[in-house]
């Protein structure tokens, strides 16, 4: 029994939520993760808490991320913290989850060409290199996660034993809420000082055995982002085209504690315009990296990841190092805890 | 084993007559040798006496519940507690104790080692039957589980099979992986014609791996009109339990409800079958083991998984006899093959995988460590893995009978008996009145093929067989092999046990039994409920003489060491509620699924 309650619990801990992020600065290196979408026990609620450290350096060509640009020639380094709860519930007698992410941090940048007028902060002159920075808290987000096909509400244990996903396919609807620290005067923000969000469709193929140690899986996730205008963009307007987005993991097992993934990430679209002007090329940018992720207790796991962009047009190096911790908990197993070991 | 019989002092001096030479039984062949019958020895291992659906089981196996309404089923059919045991007095015709068998050669007491019949391997004591039908026209052919002898000369291709495909060994690895449950010969030995197979076959599963060499073995030898004995002896259903992979959730959650639920289904299919009365005692659930719906649902499904799998290796096996059959029917030989199928002892309720793996630190873990020891609740069942299902499930398998293998008691040695073919009258009948015994399947056979069991083989001397033939029982001309005087004894780790008619003695080893004689009526109390010792102690006096008088007749040992001399330490205790304790206060009248809403305050699966 022990070791089969450690099994029961093993699928609850490894159902993430899905982390997302949103912060100034050159943010679309940062993907949802792998097994984002693997499902947890109803009920199961999820804090995590993970630490990402963005490195960019650009080009001449001139880039735009979700919320900001690329600066020509420029190193850009982020330090973000993000702080994340879920908690995986039935909707629609479907499994769901609901996460919220709440983000903060700095973004420094160093650019050494020339800025073109429409970017040039008040205090800067065009065509100089300029240096600035901004810290403090990004726009939090919420998302809610519901299972479309693949497997039943998991809302007891013999549902979770029974449980042996093949195909799933979930949809994720997420919204970004415009209240992160924004100075209109400043190129470099933590918010974005616009609406946005992003509909998933998260699908994932199970492979071999569905049982701690064994599982693998393939797991694609096409998404689209979506803005709304920045009607005040260094006392402009800025407006971007959809962002187009395909995330692709291949996990796998290594222990019952231990699994591995390689990630993809690849975007396409968000065309700029300011006041009604396009500036800079069409995003186009595939990161490939890999994940490990080791849980250490029943409740307690702890990952890191790396990624950096090995094909697309762009002309820009990026690096993305993630470290995260989740702690993952459920009622009925702490309370059998309490019951077992007399606390 | 012993059978008392009148007949039995008559037989032997004629007997004696028709074989004085090879040369006089060759002729009888020769004359014979286009009536003779194909044998299809049919042996699954573990498997328990309800499971078959004509049995009364759930378990889907229509293969041979047709074959049981082409022929018949017997209710009162006995094998020994243990497989190599059983197989022995199967091959043998006589009793384990003068086979070679007197106790599993794993598990031989000191003071038995070295004495006759306790040689641990079919001994030169006896000649099995294949020999007799190899040398008298048949082709022998086995394939599966052996058992029986690890060397040369023990070995099948030596004991009389000219084709076999066999593992040595009592049991491991159903798959190619090929670990052997004992740490001290870590691989199955395989064999195949007689020669070592040092790699099996990356797609091998034992049961349909055994199928197949058993179709091939028949179509290989068909280039003559010999008929031919084949002895199909699976693994199956055998810990561990393991199926490949679109196998292994045929059954799932269908035990989902629990041990007792099941257990009381099969006992109602049981008796609307006739294979139990309706008035007769069943056994309790045992007394160590919790009522099903004392336990969680998720609990239940984790227990049920296991007897998943067990059914699921049923039906395997089942389907697998089906292609056998096909094939014989293809061929145009099933209507001349007599085929028997039995069980070798009673379900499996003993925790063999923890013996196996013994303590931490020691070469039995350290074999399990590199062999199974995956346990994942959806791994059971596959490469790697080691599950088994226990007495919860043991005891539904041997409703309604008390106990498991390794005991005498019912649950250890009743095993369901289908005999069908040419020559067998009666067919889709249940014979109640037949008191059968392993040991007269060989007389059996060779009644069946004209041949007479010979005093010498080889020049050695060899016992006579004790099993009686059912050859008169099969045609309709008797009821029984057995005259109401017969009796028949078992002996096996300590626990010993009588039965003439439809009483019983039996002597086991604590918490099972009393470690002294107890009495049952076994056409009264099946389930061994009632010790009648003190209500009639002179018919106890008479069967423990019997018992005295098989002591002597089979050199019977007592071991001074039992596996089973500690299992009422090893077992757990009694469970606190019982049936009728504590005494229902209207609780129950809650429906289940309402009882545990109320307890959850949510769904009825919350625990």
């Amino acid at each position: 029994m022990k070791s089969t309650n450690r099994h029961i619990l093993i699928p609850a801990v490894l159902s993430t939520m899905a982390v997302f992020l949103s912060f100034s600065g050159k943010a679309l290196a940062v993907d949802d993760g792998a097994r984002a979408y693997w499902k947890a026990r109803d009920g199961t609620t999820i804090v995590s808490l993970q630490y990402l450290n963005l490195n960019m350096q650009a080009s001449d060509a001139k880039q735009f991320a979700p919320n900001q640009y690329i600066y020509p020639n420029a190193d850009t380094e982020a330090n973000i913290m993000v702080a994340s709860w879920a908690r995986h519930m039935t909707l629609l007698n479907r499994p769901s989850s609901l996460s919220v992410n709440l983000v903060a941090g700095s973004v420094d940048v160093d650019a050494s060409g020339s800025l073109d007028g429409q970017f040039v902060p008040p205090g800067q002159t065009a065509g100089t290199a300029f240096s600035q920075s901004s810290s403090g808290y990004a726009d939090p987000s919420v998302q809610i996660d519901i299972n479309l096909a693949g497997t039943t509400p998991l809302r007891s244990t013999v549902d979770l034993l029974n449980y042996e996903p093949t195909w799933t396919v979930d949809a994720a609807v997420m919204l970004g809420v415009p209240i992160g620290e924004y100075d209109e005067d400043k190129l470099v923000n933590m918010g974005l000082n616009r609406w946005y969000g992003r509909l998933a469709l998260p699908i994932k193929y199970h492979f071999g055995v569905f049982s701690p140690g064994y599982m693998s899986s393939f797991e694609i996730t096409p998404s689209v982002w979506i803005f709304t205008e920045n009607d005040d963009f260094l006392g402009q307007e800025l407006e971007n085209d959809p962002l187009w987005q395909i995330e692709a993991h291949l996990t796998q097992d290594f222990t019952p504690t231990f699994f591995g993934s390689l990630d993809l990430l690849y975007r396409s679209g968000f065309q700029s315009e300011i006041d009604g002007v396009e500036v800079g090329d069409d995003v186009d940018i595939g990161d490939f990296g890999f994940t490990l992720n080791f849980q250490s207790t029943d409740n307690l796991m702890i990952r890191t990841s790396y990624s950096s962009n090995v094909f697309g047009d762009n002309d820009i190096d990026n690096s993305l190092l993630r470290i995260q911790f989740v702690y993952a908990w459920h009622p009925l197993t702490e309370n059998s805890k309490k019951l077992r070991t007399g606390h | 084993m012993n059978i008392k019989s009148k007949n039995l002092s008559f037989n032997f001096p004629l007997a004696t007559m028709l074989t004085l030479t090879l040369t006089t039984a060759t002729m009888q062949v020769n004359a014979q040798t286009q009536s003779r019958p194909n044998i299809l020895l049919i042996v699954a291992d573990d498997m328990g006496y309800s499971d078959l659906g004509s049995y009364g089981g759930e378990i889907n196996t229509p293969v041979l519940d047709q074959l049981a309404q082409q022929g018949m089923r017997y209710t009162d059919f006995y094998v020994s507690p243990t497989c190599s045991v059983t197989r022995s007095m199967l091959l043998s015709g006589t009793d384990n104790h003068v086979a070679g068998l007197g106790n599993m050669g794993e598990l031989n007491a000191p003071n038995q080692v070295g004495n006759p019949g306790y040689e641990g391997v079919l001994n030169k004591r006896v000649a099995s039957v294949a020999e007799l039908l190899q040398d008298n026209g048949y082709h022998t052919y086995m394939t599966g589980k052996w058992h029986l002898g690890l060397k040369p000369d023990q070995i099948p291709h030596a004991r009389g099979f000219e084709r076999d495909f066999s593992t040595l060994v009592g049991g491991g690895d159903h798959f190619d992986d090929g670990w052997n449950v004992e740490w001290q010969i870590p691989k199955m030995p395989y064999t195949e014609d007689g020669r070592p197979i040092k790699k099996l076959p990356k797609d091998f599963y034992s049961t349909r791996t055994y199928t197949d060499k058993t179709i091939q073995f028949i179509e290989e030898g068909r280039k003559d009109s010999k008929p031919f004995l084949a002895y199909m002896a699976f693994t199956a259903p055998h810990g561990p339990l393991q199926l490949p992979d679109d196998w292994l959730r045929r059954y799932k959650n269908r035990y989902d409800e629990g041990w007792d639920g099941i257990r009381l289904q099969r006992l109602a299919r049981m008796q609307k079958m006739g294979i139990v009365d309706k008035d007769a005692n069943s056994a309790d659930r045992l007394f160590f083991l919790p009522r099903s719906t004392a336990f969680t649902p998720a609990v239940r499904v984790m227990q049920g998984r296991k007897m998943e799998l067990y059914a699921g290796m049923v039906e395997y096996m089942d389907e697998q006899i089906g292609r056998v059959f096909d094939y014989l029917k293809e061929i145009d030989e099933y209507d001349k093959t007599v085929v028997i199928f039995i069980s070798d002892n009673g379900a499996e309720g003993n925790d063999l995988r923890a013996m196996v793996a013994g303590q931490v630190g020691s070469f039995g873990f350290l074999h399990a460590m590199n062999n199974f020891a995956e346990n994942g609740h959806n791994s059971l069942g596959r490469k790697g893995t080691y599950a088994e299902y226990g007495p919860l499930w043991a005891q539904v398998s041997m409703t309604p009978f008390r106990a498991y293998k390794g005991w005498v008691a019912e649950g250890g040695i009743r095993s369901p008996l289908i005999v069908s073919g040419p020559g067998v009258k009666g067919a889709g009948g249940l014979n109640k009145k037949a008191i059968l015994h392993v040991m007269d399947i060989a007389p059996t056979i060779l009644e069946l093929a004209g041949i007479q069991h010979p005093d010498t083989y080889k020049g050695r001397e060899i016992e006579p067989m004790q099993g009686k033939s059912w050859v008169g029982m099969l045609n309709g001309s008797t009821q029984s092999p057995r005259s109401p005087g017969d009796w028949l004894g078992w002996e096996l780790f300590g626990n010993r046990a009588i039965r003439q008619g439809d009483w019983k003695i039996s002597w086991l080893y604590e918490p099972f039994g009393t470690e002294d004689w107890q009495l049952f009526n076994l056409a009264e109390d099946p389930g061994e409920q009632y010790d009648l010792t003190d209500k009639f102690p002179k018919k106890r006096e008479e069967l423990i003489a019997l018992w005295d008088e098989y002591v002597e007749t089979n050199g019977v040992i007592i071991g001074a060491r039992s596996p089973f001399e500690q299992a009422s330490k090893q077992l757990p205790n009694r469970v606190p509620e019982f049936d009728d304790y504590p005494p229902v206060r209207g609780i129950e009248a809650v429906p289940y699924k309402k009882l545990i809403e109320l307890m959850g305050g949510g769904s009825e699966d919350k625990e």
